[in-house]
């Protein structure tokens, strides 16, 4: 049974329950978002609540949506806590009363998805890249690109440099475990050699050890897959040990440019692209805006949460415009697959595909002068 | 081999940055008997002190190091007299100060996010080189960390074994009652203790601030190896908190060289539960 089928299902058996009643508006809509406002990596906490903060003081600028107004409530999920992931879903639900969750991180998001399935409220990831929270669940959506594309296109352009021997460092979590297969996958299916695939726990400081494991093992480039601020912090020993092959991130924030300070220059990021161009208005408008509320320019973590409060906020108008008890996840999904394309800060549209995950541009950057420079646009396939 | 010497130097200078921690720990836990989980935090914040001295004060480096200590040591003092002392006159067991450690812990980690920020400080101000032995590397700031824990080691024996004070820190550590009885005064002491200990603290922060940055969360992972190795070292010992320090750092660094580094943190702690298992009083036991 397909994704649009199964949920199709779900929604006709929900109307013949609960009748054709007309519904009042809510008080005020309330979206939730689990975000990493402490722990080891609040930057992306910073950023993403920045963004969606953004999308509701806009639309309600605007009035809201007919007359309502959006509210985003916050939840810390502690930089990848599950326990604290879940206990802020449950609150966000049974309290809050919230039909849309913005979650992030790989883990909070396969933490919390079995309870989204189960109270039938929608979610949208923009951070996360587990494969894992693909087609399991009809109320899980991600706006972010998945670590297997990222990973692909990593894969592609290391081998297109020249790079034959490939090696690894990531943090030991479910999102470094699913980007060191991911990218095994990709690299030995081109019939190159992995030469070493090297973790860490997620509060370590010191690398050491690990770095000169991957020194060892004489590489001709590095796959780097840890988060902020261990991204740049990787960077920094690998160049300080006078290993001078290229670097390639998924993940690349203004705080590991500052964690690896002049080593950080010619690392490349492939990731999903977001730029404000003066072609794309709305792209230019929102990190203006940003800019200002927030003193520096927006990344793509906070384009796509920005993003997904957009999303969510025209899903809510859509199924007020089909009438009846419209405010619940089942209604806001069935509003997205009757038409799963919307307006994108990208620029032009985003679309979601049946596996329920946005296609994204994914673009190669080049860290020059402590500023990502595009360098092109790149693929997987 | 070359990876066997580089996971040896990483051991070392690794091992000169626990051994600071535990020595300043174990200063204060072995006298005091308070376990001092706010240990961790109290070094964090010593180590931002230093950073808002240097980054935003722009204080040359080595003033904001010594303004630093010393501000860290009054903290640390400051914790006791308004935090431990009043349990202490109440006649509080001690898995009371244990709670109230831990919520001082919480408490102050939460502050350094709030008043701080919660991203990453680094000093650009002041540069280090990096030295190859053959194959092998390290940078001038993990010399430093080397030389630290010798200079700070050698001066608290010293300090221990031939001052008035010392004598008096050592007599307390070993009997607390019997201290009191012969008319030393353990109020002053803890005091004196806190500062040292603290002050240690600071000095592992500002090698630290260096080599890795800073983070609010970077108390936990202090404390907890100060901890372990002042229990695998022998409570009371600061000479066992050291060597069980450098032991730990070993352990981390050689244990890596054919096992995968996820391991890391695992193969640290099986290692550990089998030596306390085999020796449960510590590395260095207590007459």
């Amino acid at each position: 049974m397909s994704k649009r089928t199964l949920f199709a299902a779900l929604v006709l058996s929900s109307a013949l329950t609960s009748g054709a009643a007309l519904a009042a508006d809510p008080a005020v809509y309330k979206i939730g978002g689990i975000f990493a406002m402490t722990g080891a990596s609040p930057h992306y906490g910073k950023v993403m609540s920045a963004g969606a903060q953004l999308a509701v003081d806009e639309i309600n600028a605007q009035g809201g949506i007919d007359g309502v107004k959006l509210q985003l409530v916050i939840e810390d999920h502690k930089s990848g806590s599950a326990q604290a992931a879940v206990a802020g879903m449950n609150r966000l639900i049974d309290v809050e009363g919230v039909k849309a969750v913005l979650p992030s991180f790989s883990t909070v998001t396969l933490a919390t998805m079995p309870i989204g399935d189960q109270k039938k409220v929608m979610m949208i990831n923009g951070g996360g890249v587990s494969a894992q929270t693909v087609g399991t669940s009809p109320y899980m959506f991600n706006i972010r690109s998945m670590a297997s594309d990222l990973a692909a296109g990593i894969a592609h352009r290391a081998a297109e440099q020249g790079a034959k021997k490939l090696a690894q460092i990531a943090i030991k979590s479910e999102f470094g475990d699913a980007t060191i297969a991911a990218t095994t996958k990709a690299w030995e299916g081109m019939g190159l050699k992995m030469v070493a695939a090297e973790q860490f726990q997620a509060d370590a400081a010191n690398i050491d050890t690990q770095v000169a494991k991957l020194r060892a093992s004489q590489p001709d480039a590095i796959a780097n897959w840890p988060t902020t601020p261990q991204a740049g912090l990787a960077v920094k020993r690998m160049r300080e040990l006078g290993m001078k092959q290229p670097v390639y991130c998924m993940e690349w924030t203004a705080e590991d440019t500052k964690v690896a300070g002049k080593h950080a220059e010619g690392v490349e990021v492939v990731t999903d692209y977001f730029a404000a161009t003066d072609e794309n208005p709305w792209s230019k408008r929102f990190a203006d805006a940003y800019k200002a509320k927030f003193g520096e320019m927006p990344d793509f973590y906070a384009a796509n949460y920005y993003e997904g409060v957009y999303v969510i906020a025209e899903l809510i108008r859509r199924a007020k415009a089909k009438g009846g008890d419209y405010y619940s996840g089942e209604r806001l999904v069935q509003a997205l697959w009757e038409n799963p394309t919307f307006d994108s800060v990208y620029g032009k549209t985003l679309t979601f595909r049946k596996n329920g995950v946005a296609q994204k541009p994914v673009a190669v950057f080049r860290l020059e002068n402590g500023e990502q420079t595009f360098v092109k646009f790149t693929s997987g396939d | 081999m070359d990876l066997l010497i580089q996971l040896t130097l990483n051991g070392l200078f690794n091992g000169a940055h626990f051994a600071l921690l535990a020595m300043g720990f174990a200063l204060i836990f072995g006298t005091t008997g308070v376990v001092h989980f706010a240990y961790g935090p109290v070094y964090a914040v010593g180590a931002y002190a230093i950073w808002a001295l240097a980054a935003l004060v722009g204080l040359p480096f080595w003033l904001a190091v010594l303004l630093g200590i010393a501000f860290t040591a009054a903290l640390g003092v400051g914790c006791y007299l308004f935090i431990y002392r009043p349990f202490e006159i109440s006649g509080s067991p001690p898995f009371v100060v244990l709670v109230a450690s831990l919520g001082l812990f919480i408490v102050m980690k939460n502050l350094i996010g709030i008043v701080f920020g919660t991203g990453v400080k680094t000093v650009d101000s002041v540069a280090y080189d990096v030295h190859f032995v053959g194959n092998a590397f390290f940078t001038t700031v993990q010399l430093g960390q080397v030389a630290a824990a010798l200079l700070v080691g050698c001066g608290i024996a010293l300090f221990l074994r031939a001052s008035r004070y010392g004598k008096a820190i050592r007599a307390m550590a070993d009997n607390r009652e019997m201290a009191t009885v012969i008319g030393i005064d353990t109020t002053r002491l803890s005091i004196l203790v806190f500062a040292l200990g603290s002050a240690v603290s600071a000095v592992a922060g500002a090698l630290v601030l260096l080599r890795d940055g800073l983070n609010p969360n970077m108390g936990f992972g202090a404390v907890f190896v100060a901890f372990v190795a002042v229990i695998v070292g022998g409570v009371g010992s600061l000479r066992g908190a050291v060597i069980a320090a450098f032991l730990l750092a070993f352990v981390q660094s050689l244990g890596m060289w054919q096992i995968p580094t996820e391991w890391q943190n695992t193969i640290v702690f099986v290692v550990l539960f089998g030596f306390l298992l085999a020796r449960p009083s510590g590395i260095v036991r207590r007459a």
